[in-house]
Formats: C-alpha cells, sequence, structure tokens
C-alpha cells in the first residue's frame, strides 16, 4: 500500500526534494504556498498548487490550520513536512494523525522527547546513552547560571531548552560573560521556539560533530545508515557536511551506531532521524536527536544508495524496511556544501536581493538540490538556506577535486553566499588533512586570493564604464515619454494633414 | 579615465582610454591586456588575459562592483578621481564618533543604552534580529551616546541609522 497523492507542508529547496522522489515513485504532490512563493519552484513542479494567503510564516507555513485545510481540500492522504517549519511540532503530527491522514514522520511521543534537551538527556541517561556533563535543570537566571557553571566548569554553553538549529546557544568562558549571553541567548530561544528557559552544559574543547543517521520502520525494525561529519560551523551552524568521517573508522562506526540505534529506540522511534554526537580526545557524547529528515541527508544517499524520502513515504505507508543492518553498505566519499544568502566577509550575516544571474555547476557526480531560479527574491522572511551542492568521488581526495571544481562553476549573482567561504575551507590545509574541530571555520581568513586583484580591478573598472555609457546612451523614463507622446502628437498631425486616419499603406478606399 | 578600485584593503589605479572603440587600459601603472566580452547581458563576461580564459560574473552599481571568479567573490569599490578626492575628504572630517547603522534589514529587540551613556569599544548597544538569528551590534569605539534612532520592535531596513556616537 502507498500513497496516491501527498501534501508538501514546506518549501524551498526541501519541499523540491520531496517532490522529486514523489513524483520517481508515481504519487501526486500538492505545494502550498505563501503570497511570496506564488512563483517559486515548488509551486511549479508540484501537480497540485494551494494558496495559504499570507507572508509570515506564523500565518503560512507555521499555520496548521491552514495547511490541514489545504490537505482536506487537495485529497491528500499524507503530509510530508520537510524540515524547519512544522516539521517537529508534536501538537501538529498529532493533529494530522487525528485529520486522518498520515504522517511522514515520527510518533509525536518521540518528537516530544527530543525536542527538549532536558528530557531528552534524562531518557538517554537512563537508556545508557553517553551524555555532555551538565545541569539538566532549566536555569532561573543568569546568577543560578553562574553557580551551575562553577560545579561544572568553564567553559560552558548556555542553550535553550526547546532549542535546535544553533538557535539559542551562548558560549561563555567567563563569569563576567554570563549576564550578556544569558539575556541574547534567552531572547532568542524565546522569540524562536516560544520558551526563553535556559540550560547549560560543560563546552567541549576541540569538539567535532559526528551525527548518525538511523531509520526504522513501524514494526521495530531499525537500520543505521553511518555517519555524517558537520564540524564545520559558522554561528553554531552547519556549512559543509561529508560522509564518512576521517576520524570514524569501521569499529567506531559500529559502536556509534549501535548507540544511535539505542537511543532512537529508547523512545519508540519510527522513520528518518539523526542523532549527533559531539566527538572530543576519542569520546563521543549524545548532544541532540533531530526528529525529521536533515538538511544534510544528500551526503548519506549518496555514499549508501539509499533514498532516504522514498524509505520515510514506505514506512509511513505501513511498509517493513525488507533490509537488516548487513545490507547497508558504504561506497566512495560524499561532502555537501550548503549555499546560504549570507556575507562571509561581513560575519555570515544574511545577505538579500533579486538572484538576476545564476550559473550552476554540472557533470559526473554532482547534485545541486535548489529552489532558486533566475528573478527569485530572497528576502528576510525565510531561512538564508538557497539550495545546496553535493559530490561524490570513489575517495575523500576525489570528492575535494570535485567540489573545488563545483564550487569553481556556481555563481548566484544578487546576493552574497557563502559559496566563495566553502571554496576557501576546501582548499585549506587543515580541512584537507582531516584535523579540524567545529571552531576550524571560525579562525579561517576568508579573503579571496590576491593574485587576481589587478585582472578584478581591470574588470571592475571596464564594467563601470560600460555601464557608464549605457546610462548616458539610455533614456530615462520621463524623456522616453516625452519621446513617445512629441511622435504621437506628430503623427496625429501628419494624418490630420493628409485628411484621412489610417496608416500609410491604406490605400484610401474610405475617402 | 582613471578609475580608483579597492578590494580589500589595497587600492588599484585603473586608466582606461578609448581610442575607436577600442579600450586600451593600465592597472598600477602598467599596461594590462584585456579582452571583455559580455556572454549575456545578466553579468556573465568572458575575460582573456595573456591567452587565459576567464569566465566571470560581474553585478553591482557604478561605485559597488561584485565580481566572481572561479568561485571567489572580490568585493570592489569604484571611484573616479572626482569621487576619490570627495571621499577623502568626508573621511577626514568624519574622525571619531559617527553614525552605527543596520547592516542588515531587521527587528529592533531590545536597545541597551540611552542618549548620555558612556559606552566602551565592543559594547553591545542594541540587538537586532534578523532571519531569526538574534545579533547584538556593538560600538565601533568608545565614545558617548549622541542619539538613538529606533525603538524596540521597529522594523529597520539596511544602511539604516541606529545610534550615533560622538567622541
Amino acid at each position: 500500500m502507498t500513497f496516491r497523492r501527498i501534501l508538501i507542508a514546506n518549501r524551498g529547496e526541501i519541499a523540491l526534494r520531496v517532490i522529486r522522489t514523489a513524483r520517481e515513485m508515481g504519487i501526486q504532490c500538492v505545494a502550498v504556498y505563501s503570497d511570496l512563493d506564488r512563483r517559486a519552484l515548488h509551486t511549479r513542479m508540484a501537480q497540485f498548487a494551494l494558496p495559504l494567503g499570507g507572508t509570515a510564516p506564523a500565518e503560512t507555513y507555521l499555520d496548521m490550520d491552514r495547511i490541514l485545510a489545504a490537505a482536506h481540500e487537495s485529497g491528500a492522504e499524507a503530509i510530508h513536512p520537510g524540515y524547519g517549519f512544522l516539521s517537529e511540532n508534536a501538537e501538529f503530527a498529532r493533529r494530522v494523525a487525528a485529520a486522518g491522514l498520515a504522517w511522514i514522520g515520527p510518533p509525536p511521543g518521540a518528537i516530544e522527547v527530543m525536542g527538549d534537551k532536558i528530557a531528552s538527556r534524562r531518557a538517554m541517561q537512563a537508556a545508557g546513552v553517553p551524555v555532555v556533563p551538565g545541569a539538566v535543570d532549566p536555569l532561573a537566571d543568569a546568577g543560578a547560571a553562574i553557580g551551575a557553571a562553577e560545579e561544572v566548569g568553564y567553559p560552558i554553553a548556555l542553550k535553550a531548552a526547546a532549542g535546535g538549529g544553533g538557535k539559542g546557544i551562548r558560549v561563555v568562558r567567563e563569569p563576567d560573560e554570563m549576564a550578556g549571553a544569558f539575556r541574547t541567548a534567552s531572547g532568542e530561544a524565546k522569540s524562536a521556539f516560544g520558551d526563553g528557559r535556559l540550560y547549560l552544559e560543560r563546552y567541549l574543547e576541540r569538539p567535532r560533530h559526528v551525527e548518525v543517521q538511523v531509520l526504522f520502520d513501524a514494526h521495530g525494525a531499525g537500520v543505521h545508515f553511518g555517519e555524517r561529519e558537520c564540524s564545520i560551523q559558522r554561528r553554531h551552524q552547519k556549512l559543509i557536511e561529508e560522509c564518512p568521517s576521517v576520524i570514524v573508522d569501521d569499529a567506531l562506526r559500529a559502536r556509534m551506531g549501535e548507540t544511535a540505534l539505542r537511543a532512537a529506540a529508547a523512545v519508540g522511534y519510527q522513520s528518518a532521524g539523526t542523532v549527533e554526537f559531539l566527538w572530543s580526545q576519542g569520546e563521543f557524547f549524545f548532544l541532540e536527536m533531530n526528529t525529521r529528515l536533515q538538511v544534510e541527508h544528500p551526503v548519506t544517499e549518496m555514499v549508501t544508495g539509499i533514498d532516504l524520502v522514498r524509505e520515510q513515504i514506505r514506512i509511513a505507508a505501513g511498509e517493513p524496511l525488507g533490509y537488516g543492518q548487513d545490507d547497508v553498505s558504504f561506497r566512495g566519499h560524499a561532502i555537501e556544501v550548503r549555499v546560504n544568502a549570507e556575507d562571509p566577509q561581513n560575519g555570515f550575516l544574511p545577505s538579500i536581493g533579486t538572484l538576476h544571474n545564476l550559473r550552476a555547476p554540472g557533470g559526473p557526480w554532482v547534485r545541486l538540490d535548489t529552489a532558486m531560479y533566475r528573478g527569485m527574491e530572497v528576502g528576510p522572511t525565510y531561512d538564508p538556506l538557497l539550495g545546496k551542492l553535493i559530490v561524490w568521488g570513489a575517495d575523500r581526495d576525489q570528492a575535494l577535486g570535485r567540489m573545488r571544481r563545483a564550487l569553481e562553476e556556481l555563481n548566484v549573482g544578487g546576493v552574497r553566499t557563502s559559496a566563495p567561504a566553502a571554496l576557501r575551507v576546501i582548499q585549506s590545509e587543515g580541512f584537507r588533512s582531516g584535523d579540524f574541530d567545529t571552531h576550524f571555520l571560525a579562525g579561517l581568513d576568508l579573503a579571496p586570493p590576491r593574485e587576481w586583484e589587478p585582472l578584478i580591478a581591470a574588470a571592475a573598472a571596464v564594467y563601470r564604464h560600460r555601464l557608464a555609457r549605457r546610462r548616458a546612451l539610455a533614456p530615462d523614463a520621463g524623456a522616453r515619454r516625452a519621446w513617445l507622446e512629441r511622435s504621437r502628437r506628430e503623427v496625429a498631425e501628419h494624418v490630420r494633414r493628409a485628411g484621412r486616419p489610417g496608416s500609410p499603406g491604406d490605400t484610401g478606399d474610405r475617402a | 579615465m582613471k578609475y580608483f578600485v579597492t578590494i580589500g584593503e589595497r587600492t588599484h589605479e585603473v586608466r582606461l582610454v578609448e581610442r575607436l572603440g577600442e579600450l586600451s587600459i593600465e592597472v598600477d601603472g602598467a599596461p594590462f591586456e584585456l579582452s571583455y566580452e559580455e556572454a549575456d547581458r545578466l553579468g556573465q563576461v568572458v575575460l582573456l588575459h595573456h591567452g587565459q580564459s576567464y569566465g566571470v560574473s560581474i553585478e553591482g552599481g557604478e561605485s559597488e562592483v561584485g565580481v566572481t571568479l572561479a568561485g571567489n567573490f572580490y568585493a570592489a569599490t569604484i571611484e573616479d578621481e572626482r569621487e576619490r578626492a570627495a571621499h577623502l575628504a568626508e573621511r577626514a572630517a568624519a574622525r571619531g564618533g559617527g553614525v552605527v547603522r543596520s547592516v542588515m534589514p531587521g527587528i529592533v529587540v531590545e536597545v541597551l543604552v540611552a542618549p548620555g551613556d558612556a559606552v566602551e569599544e565592543g559594547q553591545p548597544l542594541l540587538i537586532l534580529e534578523a532571519m531569526k538569528m538574534q545579533n547584538e551590534i556593538v560600538a565601533p569605539a568608545a565614545g558617548r551616546v549622541a542619539a538613538v534612532h529606533i525603538a524596540a520592535g521597529q522594523a529597520v531596513s539596511g544602511g539604516e541609522r541606529l545610534v550615533a556616537l560622538e567622541e
């Protein structure tokens, strides 16, 4: 049994990602869209598209009533939430089920436990999964945080109890920094999750972020698909991910995989999920579990040959996995670069504009998952992720060479993007050698190579020269209007003097 | 025509002379051979220099130009001689103090200073939320708050004045 029609409650590249697999499976897709996304690719590529009416996330992709109404109206049998928005909202998962629809995601109970950092820590400790040393209880204020930090030892990380995605996290190295960090982290958590509660834990030195992909069917069978290395981050958000990780050998992979399966099983998991670990000096600790499809899932797909979205849909339809751990194999190396609308040379702050110029990389073993199109407006309303560039190679060296080549081909005109920063990382000695941690990007010089500056300076000057000449020649709107009016008047006068209406080709039969 | 092209911290002098539709170019005083061919009207340009080919993309207005070459992004500011002289005079006049402007559109979450407050370099002035991230906007230098142009809850656009500082 599978679905005839599903609704994708998301936008951007992930909506497209889901639509593509669904179409391959012969399943019809229903897109929903905000006013800003009327021309978006997900709106165009689904067989059905329904407006949500509005622009802000709260009145569109986060509005459960409108999305459920769209599902009802369109006759969809299941809802895929993508990532972000309602994907980790247990209430929404429950309402989907209550409406008689299938939820292409994990059970609401698992979302709830894993979505609360404090509850998940307790559950993991009970299941024998190693966790980072720290205080699990929410902190009343900055003073309480200073007290708790004394026990755990500096440096500490302040984190949002309801958090995820790097929002509401601050590192504090001294008691002096606590008040400011507490205020901004709590404010950010409140605005992002509607819950300003914070907790703190030991901040690990030279940590690496290594996560394990798991998949569970509705009948209790679960397998893992190895790890993803996600240590290249800015502002606690991932920029580059790869599979496998250079620090994980077969024995460690088996150990981490088994731990991840235990963590997921402890909450009765189902569907695709990711167990995130922090690795530091040979030890690994549970960080959190993301109860959804992740942004970086393609690197796992490239190396294992599995289509995770297809598996999610099959599992939601009640099908058994049909394979076991021994059937999962790993081949070659995959790397992903996130193309975000942000300026690496200005602290990775968001960049907005109109994409007036696009050149997409192609060629062997290059995959570009994106919802970019020429003319697209990139505004401040939604997530800055524009797309993901993924490459596969027979080994890490080949994959690195291929990613460098693909990044050199990529052009995104109209906004600044994170791609040039990713190129710096790919070309750096530290990243190539495999010796890096989650602070690597912050310490990297992101300035472009100087050798081409004379060429760039000359080209920029010629560009300006041509632009100035074009502007001087092009009449402005007022001049154009005046010219048009004058010529219309002159034609009318000419016609009047000729004594008859009509064009020069008119033979005058009516005269 | 002489242009001053600043990339990062370095400024290059580019001289363009047009004769019978042909451009001859000098960069930092030396002749620079360049063929510049627009592949489309959207910014894709083919540069040829000493037999080497560079497919670049160029975007921007007259004074701020962005060039992407082999995945590298170069932000260049361009001034002609008149603009250069005016900007140098402006910079000389504006030493110390100044206006802190928003570098991105967002919403002011909290204002942390009031007119008259003394601030240290790096001290947070306000918290600005953009794309769901809260960012501390800090004082670029020590000084005194001369004026606060925004209030909590207010939406600001990129380049908008936030706080004025004086020495």
